[in-house]
């Protein structure tokens, strides 16, 4: 009953499994070395750094399949299917080898009792899962599912290998025999269903379950890297060579070249940028919760890591020597397959990568597209204006840059310390928003006299501070970023302190993950909401009151997802005495007020649905009792005082800083 | 087609503007000065015109200010050549600036030839009426259209047509000979965009060009006499209330200055 000692049409079954496995594998082989070959003829990135974390990765994510588990039941069903697939391509490579040498002096995998058991458990498991994922694909599809044939010829291929095992199992069964000593419960199962066969064709049909197994999983194989079900593959190594802890930067380490002028063309990414789309499966989480795709722009990030894999397999594969079948054009990866518009709605808040299952890296993308932009100078005239503003005055007011700290002169009964001047412990990086906008200026007042009450040596930049260029830098101008990065450094390397505060979540991610300031100067970069965390816990921040309101709390894309800071502005929250009602969308699942990624700066396209700032300002509307939104970032100010208006909730609900309460608090 | 540009380098009223002590100028402690927005827009026409129908742009200007910054930035734009006319020239006014940028065209290796475009803003904030331009003209003894959106060059490349905007909505189509002077007022498109890692590599490979023009004899056609920031005068009172409250003092008021009669 060996299934390799036979014929078939009069040809010895090795031969024959010999010619399949061979067409199998050079199929399969083929293809991977051309995506390899693609990947190594992309820009350098040195993602072999600290392989401890990256392992750690493989752990969490491959095998854990953590973020999947983000959306239950599909989660636990993708789990199964993982560890059944790891089952069952362990023992495939194991009875491959016994099938190709029959010499080998080693058993068959299903030879053996425990093995057997794993099969019965783990293609039952299998099975119930995919048809959970069939359900759900047919019936219930949530929202940005891409729904492609290939998940169906997928589907198809592993019910037919965990059916062929289990057939296998119950037909061999019944053709051993009930006798033999080796049959263990679950054979026994599967023996009571095929019982009624004679021993000979349960044997006929345990040899047609084996090729068949055998037949599907090379066909699976050489199928395989040809489909969206590459992610198999790519994935783990997708996610061994992510950064998801510096999410946050977008520095490339080791870049050979400027990286100034962007991309526009599969080889001006970078390998791991290009290696995004051989990992994608296509599920959609990252359309599920982006903010500009459910405000009704057309960007979905899904969509752009499918359109940058059809560029690499249309431009790519025929710039590797082969021409494209047809006389099909290239099509243009930037205005041709990806339109500039989807670009530009990106506001980074970060969701499509924190929930992305295989670590794919959206953002880098994206800049990296928006860098080519700019670099042509197309861009939005109202950006465009920003651009030029920003390079003249270091803000995007327009605004002198020597009034940058008029704020201070109006409404303050003291003076804030020149930093560059005289020595202070905190340097407080007060950003563009908070010191030239109208709007903010009396909540900048606010937290300047929190600070003067609690006694803190600090100081300001005065007119040596511009704009960080967090969002210069995202909008894809990093030689601007560059410049204001100088000119910070400059006036900051003047100063004397131990440690920087900044006002703008924007401005605390660049100077903690980008200026790179603590190799230099030792700085230790806090956010105002930490630094009133540890003030209340020090006991330094003295509070004269409770304020009884009933609040809730926004967490900032940058403060949040991007820095992991959750729990200091609600320490602090919950410090001064209000009640704090969390929003359904809170802490990593936060929706982002539309403002980031430069977005603030650009014009909305007619025809949004509705704006990310109006459905956030609508949730926390929706909250009984709630009457403040409180916020920790002053362009959330300015966002959701807009909203407020424009979905006509005025007067419903307050916006307030947590400076505003704060500062209520202890006067 | 050879285009010429000349840009003026003026105050920046974004910055807080400072009478001197004389009383008849800003002072230059205070000021920053910046490119004049027409300029910008006379570049991108010259730009837009090379990529229409080829031909060289050169770039000119008197030193100033953050000048060599606005150079580079016309070159990495794709200008051909910046050029600049050292000297202090503070203070000197549109008769003379037109003698110097006219003798530019005597400059060696340099003259005024049979398809040389010259460029101009059509106005500038210190020089409301455009005056450059027509004095230019005038020396050069080439014609001068100025208030112009639009520039198309003829299949010969001997003529241009232009379109002058005019109030209420009106333009108009004119036609001169090459060379001339024109004094745009905006260009076809908005001035583009360039990025700074651009500007800044071509700051370390590209050089300016000098040219030495000695100063005219009279740097102005005119004299200051008194400069000053006007004086806040009058005054605006908000009237609070309700409608009829507030039509009711509207009418008082209106009575009182003897607008409205009974």
């Amino acid at each position: 009953m060996d299934p390799i000692q036979i014929n078939i049409l009069g040809i010895p079954g090795l031969v024959l499994f010999w010619v399949v496995t061979i067409i199998a594998f050079v199929l399969f082989g083929k293809r991977i070395t051309k995506l390899v070959k693609l990947l190594m003829g992309a820009k350098p990135e040195n993602r072999f750094d600290n392989l401890g974390k990256r392992i750690l990765y493989l752990f969490t994510f491959v095998l854990g399949q953590k973020r999947l588990l983000h959306e239950y039941i599909i989660g636990v069903a993708h789990f199964l299917i993982f560890w059944g697939f790891l089952l069952f391509a362990g023992t495939f490579g194991w009875n491959l080898l016994k099938w190709l040498f029959p010499f080998i002096p080693i058993p068959y995998a299903d030879d053996i009792g425990i093995i057997r058991i794993f099969f019965v458990i783990f293609s039952v498991l299998v099975f119930i899962s995919l048809v959970v994922a069939t359900i759900r694909r047919v019936f219930f599809p949530p929202a940005h599912l891409q729904k492609t044939a290939d998940a169906y010829i997928i589907i198809t291929l592993i019910s037919l290998v965990v059916l062929t095992t289990l057939f296998g199992i119950g037909f061999r069964a019944v053709a051993v025999g009930h006798e033999e000593a080796s049959l263990n419960h679950a054979d026994n199962f599967l023996f009571s269903v095929f019982s009624s066969m004679s021993a000979d064709s349960a044997s006929g049909l345990f040899l047609l379950m084996m090729w068949m197994h055998q037949l599907v999983v090379l066909g699976f194989l050489a199928y395989l890297p040809y489909s969206k079900h590459l992610h198999l593959l790519a994935s783990p190594f997708g996610v061994f060579f992510s950064n998801a802890d510096r999410v946050n930067s977008l520095d490339i380490s080791d870049a050979k070249e400027e990286t100034t002028a962007g991309a526009s063309h599969w080889n001006e990414f970078t390998w791991r940028q290009l290696l995004n789309s051989f990992a994608c499966a296509e599920c959609g989480r990252c359309d599920r919760v982006c903010p500009a795709l459910t405000s009704g722009f057309k960007l979905s990030p899904r969509e752009i890591i499918h359109h940058l894999k059809e560029h690499i397999l249309e431009a790519g594969f025929s710039s590797n020597g082969k021409k494209s079948s047809g006389d099909n054009e290239i099509r243009p990866l930037i205005g041709g397959i990806i339109s500039e518009k989807d670009l530009w709605a990106c506001t980074t808040c970060l969701s499509c990568m924190d929930r992305c299952p295989v670590l794919n890296e959206h953002i880098p993308v994206i800049v990296n597209m928006r860098r080519y932009l700019v670099s042509q100078g197309t861009i939005d005239n109202t950006l465009q204006d920003v651009l030029t503003k920003m390079g003249r005055y270091g803000n995007s007011m327009g605004q002198s840059d020597r009034m940058r700290a008029k704020w201070t002169t109006q409404g303050l009964d003291f003076k804030i310390k020149d930093a560059r001047k005289e020595p202070v412990d905190y340097l407080w990086f007060v950003g563009d928003y908070a010191s030239y906008d109208s709007r903010i200026q009396d909540i900048t007042r606010k937290t300047a006299k929190v600070f003067q009450k609690v006694g803190l040596s600090y100081g300001i930049l005065y007119e040596g501070e511009r704009n960080s260029g967090n969002d210069i830098r995202r909008v894809g101008e990093e030689g601007l970023f560059d410049i204001l990065k100088e000119k910070n450094l400059q006036a900051i390397k003047q100063s004397k302190f131990s440690t920087i505060i900044t006002t703008d979540p924007h401005t605390y991610n660049t100077l903690k993950n980008e200026y790179i300031l603590n190799g230099e100067t030792n700085a230790n970069i806090i956010h105002y909401s930490e630094l009133y965390d540890q003030l209340v816990r020090s006991g330094q921040l003295k509070l004269n009151k409770k304020l009884n309101y009933t609040i809730t709390y926004h967490d900032p894309c940058y403060l949040g997802r991007y820095n992991g800071i959750y729990d200091a502005p609600r320490r602090v929250l919950k410090a001064i005495g209000t009640n704090l009602v969390e929003m359904p969308r809170n802490r990593a699942k936060s929706y982002c007020c539309g403002a980031g990624g430069g977005r603030i700066w650009m014009e909305d396209e007619p025809g949004i649905k509705e704006r990310p700032s109006e459905s956030r300002v609508r949730e926390a509307v929706s909250l009984t009792g709630v009457e403040a939104l409180v916020v920790a970032c002053p362009k959330d100010i300015v966002m959701f005082q807009d909203a407020l208006k424009t979905t006509g909730n005025e007067g419903k609900i307050g916006i307030k800083d947590i400076s505003d309460l704060v500062y209520e608090a202890i006067e | 087609m050879d285009i010429v540009v000349f840009l003026k380098m003026v105050p920046d009223v974004v910055e807080e503007l400072v009478v001197a002590d004389t009383g008849k100028s800003l002072d230059t402690q205070f000021l920053r000065m910046k490119l004049n927005d027409p300029d910008d827009y006379s570049l991108e026409e010259a730009l837009i015109l090379k990529e229409k129908y080829g031909g060289t742009v050169t770039v000119v200007a008197m030193e100033a200010a953050e000048v060599d910054d606005v150079l580079f930035t016309a070159l990495a734009k794709g200008a051909d050549r910046i050029v600049k006319i050292p000297g202090d020239w503070t203070g000197i006014q549109a008769p003379a600036i037109a003698k110097v940028l006219a003798s530019y065209f005597s400059s060696a290796g340099r003259q005024l030839g049979p398809d040389t475009l010259v460029l101009l803003g059509s106005q500038a904030i210190d020089d409301l009426e455009g005056e450059v331009a027509p004095y230019l003209s005038e020396i050069l003894g080439a014609p001068y259209i100025g208030v112009i959106t639009g520039i198309s060059l003829d299949a010969e490349k001997k003529k241009v047509s232009v379109i002058k905007e005019f109030a209420g909505g009106l333009r108009g189509e004119f036609e001169l000979p090459l060379p001339c002077v024109i004094g745009i007022q905006a260009a076809e498109k908005p001035p583009r965009y360039v990025p700074v890692a651009k500007v800044r590599s071509i700051m370390k490979t590209a050089k300016i060009e000098t040219v030495d023009i000695a100063p005219p004899e009279i740097t102005s056609g005119v004299t200051i006499e008194k400069m000053f920031i006007p004086e806040a005068a009058g005054k605006a009172k908000m009237i609070e209330g309700e409608p009829e409250q507030i039509s009711a003092q509207i009418i008082d008021l209106l009575k009182e200055t003897g607008i409205l009669r009974r």
